[in-house]
């Protein structure tokens, strides 16, 4: 069934129901995906799919239903499955859908695949890394093709239809001499053309250099309080680990939020301003309808260290009576500094370059505690080697206020533009 | 659940490779309480067939998002393209694995669905409870999730069978205020194997454990940093079964051990004190039902137990069919997708590090200063067996003793460096099913273990 026709027919099922309020988004995706183990191909993996999810409403009461059977009886099952759940709940206002934001057509990416130059893409890739980085093993490699057309639709009248395909590579790679092996690092890229060869996107260059230069680590001694640079990846890490803390519904509805009563005051240093920007040229596939209903918004969380609002989806803002972000996709942008990354290493007296942290979810107070992952020790301005079990601790919120410097250097990976950022105060423990 | 409609499709298998076709489906149910708002009540359902084909060891798969005789048809014919179009490319040249055996594995039990108003009259029972009974609280959330997959499974030259894993849990999650305002947490899962039917009857079976939950809560609520360093410490039962899945797990997953893991060269080695047993069980665990049973993997491999440590030695990986081949060992059901748009990878069911001897208060006496390590939140390990629990729940033990709680910290070691350091062992088991495992795709995993009395690395402020 044509995806339109499938789209008319929930919403004839919804009417026939009497369900007077409702939103849904019907998909078709498609993925090629080539899997790569130990540097050769070993698997191509073909996935058609399909999605059907709607919310109904019965009064002030909301259910949910989604599933893959896009036939008139699955639709049919999923308006009975989400009609059921809607009287089973209890009276809820804050519940909603997105005013109408009219009719709409998004093209994005690249809609027909070139598999052949795909293929000889991640060939490339896998010579050029055996070339010039001998010591470092691609355990495993992804490269998928993706393609999807989704229809959304209200009755407050809104009507989005999303039509697009992307690349995108992603490689879990390690580096080792004898019996000697480097721990796991992963990078991703994703993107609309193949007209640069992967190694140069992204960071992955960065990343083989790095896991090469890691074999031989030291254990760290003692512990101190030192700066923390923290490598695009897990700079990205943090930020959402933040973001989730301190600003969206669930820690703004009950209340626990160390940034409850912060919007528009200071929460972080000056040097720091996080916006989420679909519309950006460098980001390949941003949002453009959320998942509330809205027309998607480029939007600044931090600007210059001030709050400007929390990340709330509608129901949380018709729930704390704060405005509604007109964006819940994941589309981060952080704003480079004036500095180059040499130069953050070159103040830095004792710490870390710290390529990823593997820790516990921080609690709503924001402590985190955990392990520096391919991660290099900092003296006197200058990178010393590789480090193994060395732990890292701090509170998030401290960490934001607490921020030394952020680079020019940029990450670009598709997804999301990241410096490097370094942070002070944090305490560094080995053995 | 599904219905056996693709059996006949093996006629389509193409010969001198090895193929399986597999009809999935996997169900949700979810309802979420934020302080008694209903922020979430849906459920979905996703069924679909896959097939997965070997020629000479380059895979093809296929899936298609419809269960029917033709999508069966479509899939076979596509996962065996697949398989040659990539082979031109692989030059990947490995003989079939050998067929273990075949044979039918029957169906383990069933699915009982249960309608949302029953689940959510169940969580508005429990949250009541807890509103009622500590209104002291800064917040307060229950949630109830249910993953049941079913599975049918057809291979060329292995077993055929139908499974299903139905699990269901209640997680409630509370927070506190310390004196200085500051927010501390805790959750517990309730629930396991099975349906609604089997667990949620009768909320009020959970009280005993969400005032348990609560006192520990008022414990960390007074709670102090741990001392960052290396420690002499007690891990709970959970920390064994997460060590038991982070810190070893994984690095005896053979396609890990393939890309470089630290269980390679170790192999026959000592790698634990002779204390240390661990064993990744498919069905059964003393006579009785594991967390999470599985009889049958993805690739048609009949399910039995794995012995990974033995008396401190490693002895064995987890394999899929072709792992097993490369490596000499015997698969063992191991290879598992997560929904039918996935291909089987290596993944582990109900590992465990089996008991001791000592009782668990034996093990705090012996402790002069250290910390008695309960709960995890989550944890992550590495090639170099390298490993990170979070821990949600702690105590200092002081001369045999337990002190203050601690708040949030996180312990790190190398597995089988920190494992030598075992010195004691519990006689009890603890197990826990609730949560996902994540290597490419989730899977539903049980993992268990006994007190232990060993070193770590603890982080604090």
């Amino acid at each position: 069934m044509e995806l339109r026709t499938t789209a008319d027919l929930m919403d004839t099922i919804l009417q026939e129901q009497k369900i007077g309020k409702y939103s849904f988004c019907v998909t078709q995706s498609e993925k090629q995906e080539l899997n790569l183990e130990n540097g050769g191909f070993k698997l191509l993996r073909t996935v058609f799919n399909n999605n059907g999810n709607v919310k109904v409403f019965l009064g002030e009461k909301m259910g949910a239903a989604a599933g893959n059977d896009l036939s008139e009886n699955g639709l049919q099952k999923l308006v009975q499955e989400a009609k059921a759940a809607a009287a089973s709940a209890s009276d809820d206002p804050c519940h909603d859908i997105a005013p109408n934001q009219g009719k709409d057509v998004f093209r994005q990416g690249q809609y027909e695949p070139d598999m052949d130059r795909f293929i000889e893409r991640i060939k490339e890739f896998v010579d050029t890394a055996a070339k010039e980085y001998p010591k470092v093993k691609i355990m495993s490699g992804i490269g998928s093709y993706d393609r999807w057309n989704w229809i959304s639709r209200n009755t407050n009248g809104t009507e989005f239809e999303g039509i697009g395909g992307q690349y995108s590579f992603s490689i879990e790679i390690c580096a080792g001499e004898g019996e000697k092996t480097t721990g796991l690092d992963y990078t991703h890229v994703s993107m609309k053309s193949l007209d640069t060869p992967f190694m140069e996107l992204g960071d992955i260059r960065r990343h083989l250099e790095d896991v090469q230069n890691s074999i031989y680590p030291e254990a760290l001694e003692g512990k101190f309080e030192g700066t923390v640079i923290m490598t695009p990846g897990c700079a990205l890490d943090f930020i959402w680990m933040t973001l989730s803390n301190y600003i969206t519904d669930g820690v703004i509805i009950d209340g626990t939020s160390q940034w409850l009563d912060k919007v528009g005051e200071q929460v972080a240093d000056e040097k720091l301003t996080i916006s989420l920007k679909p519309f950006d040229e460098r980001i390949v596939i941003g949002e453009r309808g959320t998942g509330n209903g809205f027309r998607s918004e480029d939007v600044t969380l931090i600007d210059k260290g001030v709050l400007k609002t929390h990340w709330l989806s509608l129901y949380g803002a018709n729930k704390t009576g704060r405005p509604a972000v007109k964006n819940t996709g994941s589309d981060l942008v952080v704003e480079p500094g004036k500095g180059t990354l040499e130069e953050l290493i070159a103040s830095v007296d004792k710490g870390l370059l710290m390529g990823g942290f593997s820790g516990g979810q921080p609690g709503t107070n924001g402590e985190f505690s955990g392990v520096a992952k391919n991660s290099f020790l900092i003296e006197n301005g200058k990178i010393k080697g590789a480090v193994t079990e060395t732990m890292v601790n701090g509170n998030l919120g401290e960490a934001f206020r607490n921020i030394r410097g952020i680079s020019k250097e940029l990450k670009c990976d598709g997804g999301s533009v990241v410096p490097y950022i370094a942070v002070d105060g944090i305490v560094i423990s080995g053995k | 659940m599904l219905q056996d409609i693709i059996g006949t499709k093996r006629e389509l298998f193409a010969d001198g490779v090895q193929t399986v076709l597999r009809g999935h489906e996997n169900r949700n149910r979810r309802v979420v309480l934020l302080k008694g708002n209903l922020v979430q009540n849906a459920r979905s359902e996703a069924a679909g067939i896959s097939a997965r084909v070997n020629n000479k060891g380059t895979f093809g798969f296929a899936s298609i998002a419809e269960y029917s005789p033709e999508a069966a048809e479509k899939v076979i014919r596509a996962a065996t393209e697949n398989a040659l179009a990539l082979g031109r490319h692989s030059g990947r040249d490995i003989p079939l694995p050998v067929s273990m055996g075949t044979g039918i594995v029957p169906l383990n039990t069933e699915i009982r669905d249960t309608d949302q108003k029953t689940i959510i009259d169940m969580c508005r029972t429990v949250d009541r409870y807890i509103e009622t009974r500590y209104p002291d609280l800064s917040s307060r959330t229950v949630v109830y999730y249910e993953d049941s997959q079913d599975r049918i499974v057809y291979s060329s030259d292995a077993y055929n069978g139908h499974l299903v894993t139905p699990r269901c849990y209640v997680y409630v999650m509370m927070s506190a205020e310390t004196k200085d305002g500051a927010p501390v947490e805790l959750f517990k899962a309730f629930g396991g194997f099975g349906s609604f039917y089997d667990h949620f009857t009768k909320p009020e079976e959970l009280f005993p454990g969400i005032d348990a939950l609560y006192k520990k809560l008022m414990d960390k609520k007074e709670g102090v940093y741990a001392e960052a360093g290396y420690k002499t410490v007690v891990l709970g039962g959970m920390m064994g079964g997460m060590l038991a899945h982070e810190a070893v797990g994984h690095t005896v997953e053979a396609d890990l051990v393939r890309g470089g893991s630290v269980a390679g060269p170790n192999l026959n080695k000592r790698v634990a004190s002779n204390l240390v047993t661990m064993v990744d069980f498919a069905h059964t665990y003393q006579g009785k039902p594991a967390p999470l049973p599985v009889y049958l993997d993805d690739e048609g491999t009949k399910a039995e137990d794995d012995i990974l440590i033995k008396d401190g030695i490693l002895t064995g990986y987890m394999n899929d069919r072709e792992s097993a081949a490369e490596y000499g060992m015997q698969p063992l059901g191991n290879a598992r997708g997560w929904s039918f748009a996935d291909e089987p990878i290596i993944r582990m069911r109900n590992t465990c590090i089996l008991p001791g001897k000592s009782t668990v208060e034996e093990l705090i006496a012996s402790v002069d200063d250290g910390y008695y390590l309960i709960d995890s939140g989550n944890g992550q390990a590495d090639l170099t067996g390298e490993f990170m629990f979070g821990v949600t729940c702690g105590y200092e033990i002081k001369n045999g003793k337990l002190g203050k709680a601690l708040l949030d910290t996180t312990v790190t070691g190398v597995a089988f460096e920190m494992l030598k350091t075992v010195d004691m062992v519990s006689d009890t088991v603890e197990w826990s099913s609730s949560g996902f495992c994540g290597k490419k795709q989730p899977m539903a995993v049980g993992m268990g273990g006994p007190h232990m009395r060993c070193k770590i690395m603890i982080g604090g402020r």
